[in-house]
């Protein structure tokens, strides 16, 4: 094979690759303008109340990705490792708001059995929960660090991922025998009660901001805020900052690669954990499998965003859960198709944009 | 001295947290009802009897002290000893105050079931091994740190000269033993011995069937598929490096190929089983291809990423009441005919064993020879440095979207004979967690080669059915098991060595010619 | 090369081991065999017989949803079957055993449970399974294997129209769950607008499209019909949708973990005024604790609760202070596992055959056929008597309705 010859291959196969990329996206763009166009001007089933209901539902669906999104994106900006246990950890901090919350209703308060601790003292018993779930958390993703992780850094890729999911697939089954695989629920304080809000009319037709979607998507903006501040401002983040770009180099400069680690896990671990009693507080259920599927579509999420970047997996997760739940509407399809739509969506955005929508690293990418 | 100390400390700490986990999860009684078994004990009522668990507690004192005295320095009898009990005493210390705790449970007759599912009243009874909460908890520590002594003791006696020399004697003469067993082999008659040892498992193979019941048989015949499998997806993973999460997707479409073709609902086609796998065969080679042509760009991950998405995908459309009509909804299609082999049904499992084994030896052949083949060796140039092997002209693409496209129609096969023999299939089979299965069973039995593939599919589907006691446990393990591989033998139980061709004239670097293992 | 040697050696010995298992394991009899001590009847039984030695086990199978979000049907029904083991299971010094697997209440994990149940020549009947799409996959098998079932709670009408020998169930069929369920809602309750959820199971399917058809017959309006995806915790955009065709009804085909979900969430999709209807499979305990305010007013038909009497006190008993829970609080069914399994043990009874050798012949053909003639049988719930079908209970279902937190009969 001489030179020319490979050229002329390359030439050839970068030619192909440069008509059909545009025709395919053409194609698709002519899709989706077709849909829009049959739903909105056509049929218009659907009024504003019902779009503004959609649209509310999808931020409140992605800010819980967002939340585990986080995390995981952390995870991989530091070790470019996908952690498949972190929906797990997520699930241990779930379980352990649930836990705190059957906790307090065993708490006398008063003689009043409406008046329960968690309604008397509402912040207190959230901060709480709060705090047992992502300490719990925490300690869980360090541990998995230290005992699953850390003997696999030198090692091929593949090995650690294999690593992660048996880490996973052993805390599933063993929350599911020490907890037995009832569904449990999530006793909200009053305030927070699952399914009250601020009631908006539209249209004639009352549409409400549930109190506990606005209180999970601001509080995934405040621990991305947080986190971002950490990441950029302080020692410790210049120093995950260092280790995200070179390890060797890093460990030479005088970072305890070892402990900037444990730490990122640690923090990440935290994350999830507050994502986990987030996800009690809002959704209500809590049992061994939930944080497989919300884990995998945050990861989805922190793809589509852009792995390794913090800003990218939150909007990566709100993009999400828009498209999830705005999508089967407004393209005229069946509702049990979303995760369809949005795994295409995944396809299609990493087609045309292989390193996500805003693209950027943590530190560079390493090739 | 110090260091000492915390080791054993610290292993004791780890034994004592992993005796409380154990017993939450309710492993203590089912070791014991299995010990109960081994003996021949009666079992009344719903426990085990109190002298089993009394084993549990005190093999696990004895690993405790095993383990602490390996990682101690002093590895003479004494700071064997040392170590042992100091590990024992504190898992001791923590049995104990854990059983102190149960043992409050019980005293105020607390049912805890809603939380913690096994803490039974009879249950705790059992743990504390039928004696008041102070006593029980007091012999649970006891236990564990007598055993861990004992534990510290054998293995320091290890250690002791005499024992080594007997051991080390011990081993020269098995390894003279296995010399002189395994000379045949190397010897003149190397040839015949093997023909004679694989007539000898051609002979197991044909006759087995025939011998152990439909049960086995489908357990065979399920390990036989998931081999098809494993060599499929080692194809694509093994051997050209392109991470795939969505494998069993194309295990689906030959599964639903062989479904939609030969059931009653929702077509009734009837084309029969022959035409039916070629065709699903065939299917699942064009996705692969058509899945592979937009993603030959993509990185590790995120290929991984979008695998799994593409999984999913045909997951839920398989599952959608919209397409019910098509391919048969959550429901699943049923009553999926047998082959028909010269006019004559099969309907027995011992027909489909041998259809099965029939399949995996092609399939084990055409991965053998792509694996010997300029195709192999191009798979491997592209595993290990992609842009490298286009630079020395490797045509990476083709190669790649041969490599999906091959997998895939393994796949297909596997899914097609699948569909056919348990008459039945539907979409929750196709999931992610069977994805994942077959990826830990090449991992874990060694990627890349054929004998590996073997075993993996025979632990992970092979032994959870010998090992049907363990049932609820069985996934526990499973997770388990795939952490503790990787962490001791990452490269599988039966690593692949790198193919090593040797060059006539005389190598100038002398250092390169003789490469180390295959460091993946 | 030795890793390669030992492997062969191991997968040589593995087969060993294994083919030396079997001969533990109780096998069949070959039908047509003449050895001495096997009854005449097994040789003209056309599925053989079931060989029992001393010292082992009559099993009766049960395939139920074990794990996962249903888990708590599967394991109260398998529970009220264990007692029924406690209760009758032992015959001339030979016990019985309920072996529940778990299939996870989907089609898949009925077909590979029946698959099982089918290779283990012990099991020779199946209280089960228990929900009808998993019922469904696994009829074929056992038809093939001459496996009897008699399930507690499988409430799909189509199982018993499809021909088969082997199926019967003591519950009711939905064609007497789902259209007076349409016809409640549209007399007594004076809708007219239905909207129709379901989770796409054949179950939850049928009901959905059985209460929307006869809705529709009555006059009514059926302004949506639309499949939720099952396992989800997160409806609202479905909600919304149904919402957006303003329904005074809302008919859901399903079981707990879903309709929990979708009560928890009509309020807050614009639904705060439309009534819930459920079916048996959104009764229990569980759905109350999990709506908890939400749920007052939600409508379910379950099997009628069995008239109190001596032998249901006495289950109620053994079932709480063994298991810490109530009867018929996990779901509606748990009497209806305790007569299933007993009616299977007295099948067997009737049917089973102490040979001259010491051993239990159980002619399978003829304990299908027991089964399917079955009469009288006098259990907790009622007396059952199976017709040609295999519908064994001729009591229709009752609706109830939630009210201060409590499920009390509707009116």
């Amino acid at each position: 094979m001489n030179v020319t010859s490979i050229q002329k291959l390359t030439r050839k196969g970068a030619r192909i690759s440069e008509i059909l990329r545009p025709l395919l996206g053409a194609i698709i763009v002519i899709f989706l303008l077709y849909r829009l166009y049959d739903v909105f001007i056509v049929q218009q089933e659907y009024g504003p109340e019902t779009w503004l209901r959609l649209a509310i539902a999808g931020l409140v669906i992605g800010s819980v990705y967002a939340l585990i999104a986080i995390g995981y994106t952390l995870v991989y900006g530091i070790l470019f490792m996908i952690n498949f246990a972190h929906g797990e950890v997520m699930m241990l901090g779930a379980y352990s708001g649930f836990f705190v919350f059957e906790a307090f209703k065993a708490i006398k308060v008063s003689t009043d059995p409406l008046v329960t601790f968690s309604n008397a003292y509402p912040v207190l018993s959230v901060l709480i929960a709060f705090l047992v779930g992502m300490s719990v958390s925490a300690l869980a993703g360090f541990s998995l660090e230290r005992i699953a992780y850390r003997p696999l850094r030198k090692a091929p890729r593949l090995v650690p991922l294999i690593g992660a999911i048996g880490a996973s697939i052993f805390l599933q089954n063993a929350a599911q025998l020490l907890f037995s695989p009832q569904l449990r629920d999530v006793t909200n304080p009053e305030i927070l009660a699952r399914g009250s809000g601020w009631g908006i009319m539209v249209n004639g037709s009352r549409v409400i901001l549930p109190y506990t979607g606005v209180f999970t998507f601001f509080l995934s903006l405040i621990l991305l805020a947080g986190l971002y501040l950490v990441v950029q401002k302080t020692r410790l983040g210049r120093s995950m900052r260092a280790v995200a770009l070179d390890k060797k180099t890093a460990s030479l400069m005088g970072i305890d690669v070892d402990r900037t680690i444990s730490l990122t896990f640690l923090i990440s671990g935290a994350l999830a954990g507050a994502a986990g009693v987030m996800w009690g507080i809002h959704n209500g259920l809590v049992y061994y499998f939930v944080g497989f599927i919300p884990g995998i579509k945050a990861f989805t999420a922190a793809v589509l965003g852009g792995i390794g970047n913090l800003p990218g997996a939150m909007l990566g997760g709100l993009f999400l859960g828009l498209i999830e739940s705005l999508g089967p509407a407004a393209l005229g399809i069946d509702f049990q198709l979303k995760d369809v739509i949005a795994f295409v969506l995944l396809i299609i955005v990493l087609i045309f944009r292989p390193s996500g929508l805003l693209g950027e690293r943590l530190a560079e990418e390493k090739l | 001295m110090k260091h000492n100390l915390r080791q054993s400390f610290n292993t004791g700490l780890t034994f004592g947290f992993v005796h409380v986990f154990l017993v939450l999860i309710g492993f203590n009684t089912l070791i014991g009802s299995l010990f109960a078994k081994l003996l021949g004990a009666q079992v009344s009522g719903s426990q085990p009897p109190v002298f089993t668990l009394m084993i549990y507690t005190a093999l696990l004192g004895i690993w405790a002290g095993l383990a602490a005295s390996k990682k101690a320095q002093k590895k003479n009898l004494a700071g064997s000893l040392a170590a042992g009990t100091l590990a024992g005493f504190i898992a001791g210390l923590i049995g104990f105050l854990f059983s102190l705790g149960l043992g409050w449970f019980l005293v105020n007759r607390i049912d805890f079931r809603q939380y913690l599912a096994f803490l039974s009243f009879d249950f705790i009874k059992a743990t504390l091994f039928n004696l008041s909460p102070l006593p029980g908890a007091l012999l649970s520590g006891g236990i564990f740190s007598a055993a861990g002594a004992l534990g510290g003791l054998l293995n320091g006696v290890g250690h002791l000269p005499v024992v080594i020399n007997r051991v080390e004697s011990f081993r020269q003469f098995c390894g003279r033993t296995w010399q002189r067993a395994s000379a045949p082999l190397h010897g003149r008659h190397r040839l015949l011995i093997r023909i004679a040892l694989l007539a000898v498992l051609a002979a197991l193979i044909i006759l087995l069937p025939l011998e152990w019941g439909s049960y086995w048989n489908y357990v065979a015949g399920t390990v036989g598929l998931y081999v098809i499998l494993g060599l499929g997806l080692n194809i694509i993973v093994g051997l050209s490096g392109q991470l795939v999460l969505g494998y069993i997707a194309f295990f689906a479409i030959g599964a639903y190929t062989m479904a939609l073709l030969n059931a009653p609902i929702p077509h009734n086609l009837m084309w029969g089983f022959w035409p039916a796998v070629v065709l699903g065969v065939l299917l699942a080679a064009a996705a692969g291809l058509l899945l592979g042509l937009p993603l030959m760009r993509l990185r590790g991950d995120y290929l991984a990423i979008v695998t799994l998405g593409f999984g999913e995908i045909i997951r839920i459309l398989l599952k959608s009441d919209v397409l019910t009509n098509f391919t048969g909804g959550p429901r699943g299609i049923q009553n999926i005919s047998g082959p028909v082999l010269f006019g004559k049904p099969f309907n027995s499992d011992i027909q489909f064993t041998y259809l099965i084994f029939i399949a995996v030896v092609m399939t084990a052949f055409v991965y053998n020879h792509l694996q010997n083949s300029r195709t192999g060796r191009a798979w491997l140039a592209i595993r290990e440095d992609e842009t490298v092997a286009r630079a020395t002209g490797v045509n990476t693409t083709r190669y790649k979207l041969l490599a999906l496209a091959l997998g895939a129609a393994f796949a297909g096969l596997a899914g097609a004979i699948y569909a056919s023999r348990n008459q039945f299939t539907g979409p929750e089979e196709h999931s992610l967690m069977a994805s994942i299965n077959v990826i830990s069973l090449i991992i874990v039995g060694g990627m890349g080669n054929i004998p590996g593939t073997i075993l993996g599919a025979f632990a992970l589907k092979g032994l959870p059915e010998i090992l049907r006691e363990f049932a609820n446990y069985r996934l526990l393990t499973f997770g388990a098991l795939l952490v503790v591989m990787m962490l001791s033998r990452p490269n599988g139980l039966i690593p692949s060595k790198r193919p090593r061709y040797k060059i006539k004239e005389e190598p100038e670097n002398t250092a390169d010619g003789t490469e180390g293992e295959d460091e993946r | 090369m030795k890793a390669k040697k030992l492997f062969v050696v191991m997968i040589v010995l593995s087969f060993l081991f294994t083919a030396c298992q079997t001969s533990n394991s109780p096998t069949d009899s070959p039908s047509g065999s003449a050895g001495d001590g096997v009854p005449a009847v097994c040789a003209s039984d056309a599925f053989g017989c079931a060989v029992f030695k001393k010292g082992d086990v009559i099993k009766i199978g049960m395939g139920a949803p074990m794990t996962g979000g249903d888990a708590s049907y599967g394991i109260d029904i398998s529970q009220g079957g264990m007692i029924a083991i406690q209760d009758f299971g032992e015959l001339n010094g030979f016990k019985f055993t309920l072996v529940a697997e778990d299939d996870g209440g989907t089609a898949e994990g009925g077909a590979a449970v029946a698959n099982k149940f089918a290779s283990d020549p012990a099991v020779v009947a199946v209280a089960g399974h228990i929900y009808s799409g998993a019922t469904s996959a696994a009829m074929p098998v056992y038809e093939k294997a001459g496996i009897p079932l008699l399930s507690p709670s499988a409430s799909l009408p189509a199982l018993t129209t499809m021909g088969s020998q082997v199926f019967n169930r003591i519950v009711f069929t939905d064609a007497r769950q789902g259209p007076p369920a349409a016809e409640y809602l549209f007399n007594k309750l004076g809708k007219r607008k239905l909207a129709a959820l379901h989770d796409g199971s054949d179950y939850g399917k049928g009901l959905a499209e059985a209460v929307a058809a006869r809705f529709a017959e009555l006059g009514g309006e059926v302004v949506i019909t639309e499949a939720i995806t099952k396992g989800e915790t997160d409806y609202t955009p479905v909600l919304s949708a149904v919402a957006a065709k303003g329904p005074d009804a809302l008919y859901f085909g399903g079981y707990t973990a879903e309709g929990a979900v979708i009560v928890n969430q009509m309020k807050q999709t614009g639904l705060e005024d439309i009534v819930f209807f459920g079916c048996d499979g959104t009764y229990g305990a569980d759905f109350l604790s999990r709506t908890g305010a939400n749920g007052e007013n939600a409508f379910a038909t379950i099997a009628p609760i069995p008239a109190e009497s001596p032998e249901k006190a006495a289950f109620d008993a053994a079932y709480l202070e063994q298991f810490g829970k109530e009867a018929g609080s996990l779901s509606p069914y748990t009497w209806n596992g305790y007569d299933a399994t007993g009616a299977l043990i007295s099948a067997v009874k009737s049917v089973a055959v102490l040979g001259n050798d010491g051993n239990l012949y159980v002619p399978r053909g003829a304990l299908v056929t027991a089964v399917r003639t079955l009469k009288d049988y006098k259990g907790v719930g009622g007396t059952y008597s199976c017709d040609a079908t295999g519908e064994c209970n001729t009591l229709p279902p009752m609706f109830v309705v939630v009210k201060d937190g409590a499920w009390v009969p509707a009116e």
